[in-house]
């Protein structure tokens, strides 16, 4: 084993020369690549990071939205059942109302009616008891309009006792 | 023992094999790196690039642990053409070696090769071409030099009060123990990895030698001698980082 100095010369140029021909032609763009893969890598993380957030506003929002259409069909629900109760109970009075009208209005009908048959009654009764009467006392009793109201006159009391 | 092939150019004594080996490792990986980084791309890359990527990530990762990334950013591409340039380099003598035998006075390009000198006929020299160059010593030294030079020159420029006070810590009379410290570290460097690849391609040598009965020793051996070459490897890469952030790194106190 012997050392050559000139091996040693030969062996530091073709090293430093190795070194700069493969850091012009080679390691140079290779640092280059890799330096753009590695932002490109940077920018997608942060690009799903944000989506990532944007996805987890936008889901807050939509649960928020739900929340408040729950909400707002309870709300809907609610007021249609105070409605409708009210209703029911408005068309529950009108209809209490109405049948108080038709009873009272019957109530006054059938008066009316027994007033006016009662009257004809008495009219009819007071003709035919005079006829009766005349028939029976032919002779004395004159049909004159001075008796015809004498006998009316007594019937109304027959008929105004209860 | 095999000789290498050396011609004499005026004082200069070339060693082809160095010469030949550290080409062709210098081609392979500079040819494995463009092959990598041709077409190269951010959302779709190719079965190379990630290959290279995942080794740019191990050598970011090796420079991570002997120093903060921000700082050893520079250094990355000392550590991966290091940790590339030696891998490689020891996985060359592995599949074959390339052994000739000279005659006397066999000329190269018109140079006598130096270990034909002088043989007599008949005699032949056994010299090695195709090995591992860094089963060589003088080679392994050029690597552990460059490093040498550069933790030094690095400490000196940018850490240079700090790199200087820590030769007389924690008093001036350590001066020549840290002195020889600092001499240490590249000459271990370059024995650990000569005496590594040396030996196991002598020890291939020798399995070779026993014959059909060595083919398992041998498939253990070459798998085994892969791990050691990747180890290797990884070890001057990550003694340079840490001798490197040793020079140019302070720790506050």
């Amino acid at each position: 084993m012997n050392i050559l100095w000139e091996n040693i010369v030969i062996t530091i140029i073709s090293f430093i020369v190795l070194y700069f021909l493969l850091q012009k032609f080679a390691f140079s763009k290779l640092f280059g690549i890799m330096e753009q893969r590695r932002e490109l890598v940077m920018s997608q993380m942060n690009e799903a990071a944000q989506t990532r957030q944007q996805a987890a506003a936008y889901v807050e929002e939509q649960k928020k939205a739900l929340e408040q259409a729950r909400q707002d069909a309870h709300d809907i629900i609610e007021r249609s059942r105070q409605t409708s109760n009210k209703q029911a109970e408005q068309i529950l009075e009108q209809a209490k109302e109405e049948a108080v009208r038709l009873k009272s209005e019957a109530v006054r009908d059938i008066e009316n009616e027994k007033k006016k048959a009662v009257e004809e009654l008495r009219s009819e009764l007071g003709s035919v008891s005079v006829k009766i009467a005349s028939k029976l006392i032919e002779r004395e009793v004159k049909n004159d309009k001075a008796q015809e109201e004498l006998v009316d006159q007594y019937l109304k009391e027959v008929g105004g006792r209860p | 023992m095999h000789e290498s092939p050396i011609i004499d150019l005026g004082g200069f004594r070339l060693d082809l094999s160095a010469v030949m080996m550290l080409l062709v490792t210098g081609i392979i990986v500079f040819v494995l790196v463009r092959l990598a980084v041709r077409n190269l791309s951010v959302e779709n890359p190719s079965k190379l690039q990630n290959f290279m990527e995942w080794v740019v990530e191990f050598v970011q990762g090796v420079v991570a642990s002997a120093m903060d990334l921000k700082k050893g950013k520079a250094y990355i591409s000392l550590g991966l053409t290091l940790i590339l340039f030696i891998f490689v380099a020891n996985l060359l003598g592995l599949p074959f070696s390339v052994i000739t035998d000279l005659p006397a006075d066999f000329k190269v390009f018109g140079k006598t090769i130096e270990a034909t000198v002088g043989l007599e006929p008949g005699h032949y020299a056994h010299v090695l071409w195709w090995k591992s160059p860094t089963a060589d010593i003088s080679v392994t030294a050029g690597l552990a030099l460059v490093v040498f030079v550069l933790m030094n020159y690095l400490g000196l420029k940018l850490n240079r009060k700090h790199y200087l006070k820590h030769y007389i810590e924690p008093f001036p009379i350590f001066l020549p123990l840290n002195i020889i410290e600092n001499l240490a570290k590249p000459i271990a460097l370059a024995i650990r990895l000569y005496a590594n690849i040396f030996a196991g391609e002598v020890l291939i040598t020798v399995i070779l030698k026993t014959g059909f009965f060595g083919i398992p020793f041998m498939a253990a051996w070459q798998g085994f001698s892969i791990f050691i070459g990747a180890l290797q490897a990884f070890i001057f890469t990550i003694l340079t980082m840490v001798y490197i952030s040793q020079t140019t790194i302070h720790e506050e106190h």
